[in-house]
């Protein structure tokens, strides 16, 4: 049940990475970022460490995903 | 255009080349939790028989990083700091009077809702950050979580009340003594038992006596762990303030 749910998030994973690459707008690109810093803490969780998985849901998933926006804001939007 | 599919040849049969090198390494690495594992066999047991006794901390995790591998930690904390030093040489901090941010001066205000949540929930979150960094010795969790839970509530806070709201509230002088207070109180931790005649951070010092010197480590774990903790929250947040700031 456990290596289920263990496959199922590292697919997921690979997944969201190829669209995080393919996406051509950039602020939905580091939305779905954000949603790969949530799976990648949950397979820390299951991998017994904790410890990292709160700092990658704090930086990974709130601080980074912030600073990104930002600097999409006051850059462009789209990807050429 | 024959020259750019013969490029794109050259790309794929080095990358492909890349990858059967990297399985071929992977393939002889040793098996995943496997207990005849070299890291198992030597430094482990140690660790989890020993680590509450040599180092002071119940949570094993936090005993390897702030005292067997206390070198490495120290560097990383150097790291966040030089990190927040370039990022501020290249962006400038930010001035009350001469900076403002797009997120005052948007049409678009927030909404009641989001306001009283935030204003609800702040607090809360803030607290959970204070309880990781000051648990860190018994439960998962230390100064660096404890730290980004910390900073990721603030800049919560910056953006949904707004950025010359809060620098009011946190001016940069106030940051500034934080800030550097994460790799300061690694060091003068440090150079206390340098000062005794001992190794470079060895927090077990004999001039206590016996029964009182894991207490007195433990203590001082705990100051390191705050000075991560709060020295973190302030590196992320002022890094967000001044990435925030436009000149008038």
């Amino acid at each position: 049940m456990i290596l289920r749910l263990d496959i199922v998030l590292l697919v997921f994973l690979i997944l969201i990475a190829l669209v995080v690459v393919k996406t051509k707008d950039l602020l939905a690109a580091a939305l779905v970022f954000s949603g790969y810093s949530l799976v990648m803490c949950i397979v820390w969780q299951q991998l017994g460490a904790p410890d990292i998985a709160m700092t990658e849901a704090a930086i990974g998933a709130g601080v980074t995903t912030v600073l990104f926006i930002i600097a999409i804001s006051k850059t462009f939007r789209r990807e050429e | 255009m024959k020259n750019k599919i013969f490029n794109q040849a050259i790309i794929i049969t080095g990358l492909l080349a890349f990858a059967l090198l990297s399985l071929s390494a992977v393939a002889e690495m040793p098996r995943f939790g496997d207990p005849n594992n070299p890291p198992n066999l030597h430094v482990v047991d140690r660790y989890l028989e020993k680590g509450e006794e040599e180092a002071g901390c119940k949570n094993v995790v936090t005993d390897i990083i702030l005292n067997y591998r206390g070198y490495d930690t120290m560097g990383e904390v150097t790291v966040i700091f030089t990190a927040l030093c370039a990022a501020l040489a290249i962006l400038k901090r930010e001035n009350f009077y001469t900076s403002f941010s797009l997120l005052d001066t948007s049409p678009n205000k927030t909404s009641i809702v989001v306001r009283t949540i935030i204003a609800l929930m702040f607090p809360l979150i803030f607290l959970f950050g204070l309880y990781v960094i000051l648990h860190g010795e018994d439960t998962p969790g230390g100064g660096f979580q404890g730290g980004t839970v910390i900073a990721a509530s603030l800049i919560l806070f910056i953006l949904v009340f707004g950025f010359r709201y809060t620098l009011n509230k946190l001016s940069p002088k106030f940051r500034e003594f934080f800030e550097s207070m994460a790799p300061l109180s690694f060091f003068l931790v440090g150079s206390l038992s340098l000062i005794i005649g001992l190794e470079f951070l060895s927090y077990m010092l004999p001039i206590f006596s016996e029964g009182y010197r894991l207490e007195v480590a433990r203590l001082l774990l705990s100051f390191i762990e705050i000075g991560i903790g709060v020295g973190g929250a302030a590196i992320f947040t002022s890094l967000f303030f001044s990435m925030q700031r436009e000149e008038k």
